[in-house]
């Protein structure tokens, strides 16, 4: 293609482009900055002198943003620093002497001239030297004849000396046309938006979008304000009820007033004589407050509280997430699981769960025990499905769950999962094999023969498993031989069997060891006079 | 290009962009190399305290009634100085490394902008292996040191010369492969 017509409409464009960003950036509103009020001099003379510095200072903790710009609070305490010593009298030299003492030439916006940043600095100049002396010399070459070339431009006969010189003179007229062009627009953009001591530049040009953005910010803003400040009032009317201290606490967490909502739920802590759900969403609160932290005093609040209630979901996650920043990620998925035994698989939380479970699998090389049940995204895509949809899914999924159990029958974890999944659909019956299988497969795990026990007498099933039941009791007796659920099952059997004798011997056992005042004293009593 | 007849020379200006190329090619691939070798890491800025003396530093002291310490008292023998603070998440995920490191040398704790009850709490859950800590609640003594976020380690020879700086956790790598060769050679 002759490369002449091309070039044209292309320098057009160029210049076009170069004049546009002129103009966006002579249009630039004022510059953003970090600066708070309290950190200024009263002095404005010394306060701009500050200004300036700090202008020139990079934060260490964004890089590309001056100490001006950065939220960083290394850049506030680079800040006050530059602040303290200005009014101690330093010179400008003197405190950028300091602070590069300490944090190095890298603290500079714009490096120092030396032996070291010789290329750094040079690097422009020998680049649009190079590119320079390539152009001419591309230029040059183009106007040597050559026979063999495919160009069909080139493949005019008339090629007498005079217009071989013609055409140089109009090629180079043209390629210092474009490399001043080059030169230009690039000193123009560097100018206007790369040198190191410009500011941030808000998005100008897309003044329309932002207003509207804005509009609907400040409506929610208001909305915001208009909740936090009802449920303040709300409190100071009545303030003993906990209720109120709650809203107030989510309305503070919604306005993004911290030290508002850890107050609210302090008080409502107090108010509930340390709730371990309120104790464990101030752990929460706090946490947040801190960037995501578990925080030691929030820490203190998450065993509080699984003290208090060892399935508490929020705190159960806190916990994990706690051991999950402390590296120990074992103990992290070991939390995180107990989660989501606790949970239904609906919780909102569950996907969020199984991603951190991963996460923390993959980051502490652990082998999380396979779980082929469905995952977060197939519940997430089942919750928007219609109810037929869904339940024909989560139908499919449990199939072929239980396909892949029948032939990997050694995964307890897997059957106790498929055993939730037929109590969603309502297979009760279904339900009650798995938790046997799981039994089965957990031997050594009293629980497991436990939750199978249980949904067998929940279920009234003891007929129909009734060697299951024999042999999982057996086990439960030999593991945990004193539980009070021990006690209560082999009562429960011997009567369904009816040896009336020993259900009593193991009830009365059982109510020997309970507190008078336990609720389930004189449900038992009256299972014992009912024998 | 291919069919370049035979008999002309090739010019030398139709190397530049090629050798150009090459060079600039070279340079990264040294350069991806040596991070992907674990040589150059690209999150360290460079310290400009290593070689120098360390600044006079004191702070008061968290565990004593009384009294300030600083690198300075510990003259005389290799130091360790850690910047550390209990609401940093990486300082707990060195805190074995700091235990191993205890065995070969002294470490000096700074509790870099801390609540004092926190730092013990802190201390208590991940244990101590620090010969003592300054409590450094405004930063001034981490502003001094160059710190630009915690944790942040710095070797100390008897003169208390900073002979090296590491900013982040100590992982296994920073441990055995800088570390300890570094203060096997200081004793």
């Amino acid at each position: 293609m002759p490369l002449s017509s091309a070039t044209r409409p292309m320098r057009r464009w160029a210049l076009l482009i170069c004049l546009g960003l002129a103009a966006a950036v002579t249009g630039a509103a004022t510059p953003a900055n970090a600066l708070t009020p309290e950190e200024m001099l009263a002095d404005p003379v010394l306060e701009q002198r500050a200004r300036d510095l700090s202008q020139g200072l990079r934060c260490l903790v964004c890089q590309n943003q001056s100490i001006d710009d950065s939220d960083a609070e290394l850049a506030r305490d680079l800040r006050t620093e530059v602040r303290r010593r200005l009014t101690a009298g330093q010179s400008d030299a003197d405190i950028l002497d300091a602070i590069r003492d300490t944090y190095g030439d890298y603290v500079l916006l714009n490096p120092p001239i030396a032996p070291s940043t010789w290329i750094l600095w040079a690097a422009p100049a020998i680049i649009l030297a190079g590119g320079a002396l390539l152009v001419f010399a591309a230029r040059r070459r183009d106007d040597i004849p050559d026979k063999d070339s495919p160009l069909p431009a080139r493949e005019t006969p008339a090629r007498s000396p005079k217009h071989v010189s013609l055409k140089s003179s109009v090629a180079g007229r043209q390629a210092v046309a474009l490399f001043s062009l080059v030169v230009g627009c690039s000193l123009l953009i560097y100018l206007a938006l790369g040198r190191a001591d410009l500011p941030d530049r808000p998005l100008a040009e897309r003044t329309a979008e932002i207003a509207a953005l804005k509009d609907t910010a400040q409506q929610d803003n208001a909305d915001r304000v208009a909740r936090f400040d009802a449920a303040r009032a709300a409190v100071e009317a009545e303030p003993e009820r906990v209720s109120n201290w709650l809203e107030l606490a989510m309305a503070a967490a919604d306005a993004g007033r911290s030290e508002t909502e850890v107050t609210a739920l302090r008080q409502a802590m107090v108010l509930t004589d340390d709730d371990p759900t309120i104790v464990s969403m101030l752990a929460e609160a706090l946490s947040r407050a801190a960037d995501g932290q578990i925080t030691i005093p929030a820490r203190a609040l998450v065993e509080q509280a699984l003290a208090a209630n060892p399935a508490e979901p929020r705190a159960l996650f806190l916990y994990g997430l706690a051991a999950y920043q402390d590296g120990d990620y074992a103990a992290a998925i070991d939390n995180w699981q107990q989660l989501q035994r606790v949970s239904s698989a609906d919780a909102p939380w569950m996907p969020l769960l199984a991603d951190n479970i991963a996460d923390a699998a993959a980051a502490g090389g652990i082998e999380v025990p396979v779980s082929p049940g469905p995952d977060a995204a197939d519940i997430a895509a089942a919750s928007e499905m219609s109810t037929e949809d869904r339940d024909a899914m989560i139908a499919g999924m449990v199939d072929g769950l239980a396909a892949r159990l029948e032939d990997n029958p050694e995964d307890g974890p897997g059957w106790q999962r498929l055993a939730r999944a037929y109590d969603v659909l309502g297979r009760t019956e279904a339900a009650q094999d798995a938790l046997v299988s799981a039994a089965d497969a957990l031997v050594a795990d009293a629980d497991a023969q436990l939750a199978a026990l249980q949904a067998i007498v929940a279920g009234n099933a003891e007929d129909r498993l009734v060697d299951d039941a024999d042999r999982l009791l057996a086990r439960l007796v030999e593991m945990a031989p004193a539980r009070p659920e021990t006690l209560y099952l082999r009562g429960h059997f011997a009567a369904t069997n009816g040896d009336v004798e020993a259900a009593r011997a193991f009830w009365q056992q059982l109510l020997d060891r309970l507190p008078e005042d336990a609720p389930i004293a004189g449900q038992l009593r009256a299972a014992i006079e009912a024998l | 290009m291919q069919d370049r007849p035979s008999g002309r020379p090739l010019r030398a200006s139709f190397l530049i962009p090629l050798v150009a190329f090459l060079v600039l090619a070279g340079f990264a691939t040294a350069a991806l190399m040596a991070t992907l070798r674990g040589e150059r890491d690209v999150s360290q800025l460079p310290s400009t305290m290593i070689g120098k003396a360390v600044p006079d530093v004191v702070l008061p002291r968290l565990d004593a009634e009384a009294g300030d310490v600083g690198p300075a008292q510990f003259a005389g023998a290799p130091l360790l100085v850690n910047v550390f603070a209990s609401w940093c998440a990486p300082c707990r995920a060195e805190a074995p490394a700091l235990a191993i490191l205890e065995e070969d040398i002294r470490i000096l704790g700074i509790a870099y902008k801390d609540k004092p009850a926190d730092t013990r709490a802190f201390l208590q859950q991940y244990g101590n292996p620090f010969v003592a800590i300054g409590v450094d609640r405004d930063g001034a003594g981490g502003m001094a040191l160059g710190v630009y976020g915690v944790p942040e380690t710095f070797l100390l020879d008897a003169d208390g010369t900073i002979l090296l700086r590491h900013a982040g956790p100590i992982d296994r790598r920073v441990l055995e492969d800088i570390l300890l060769p570094r203060i096997q050679e200081l004793q």
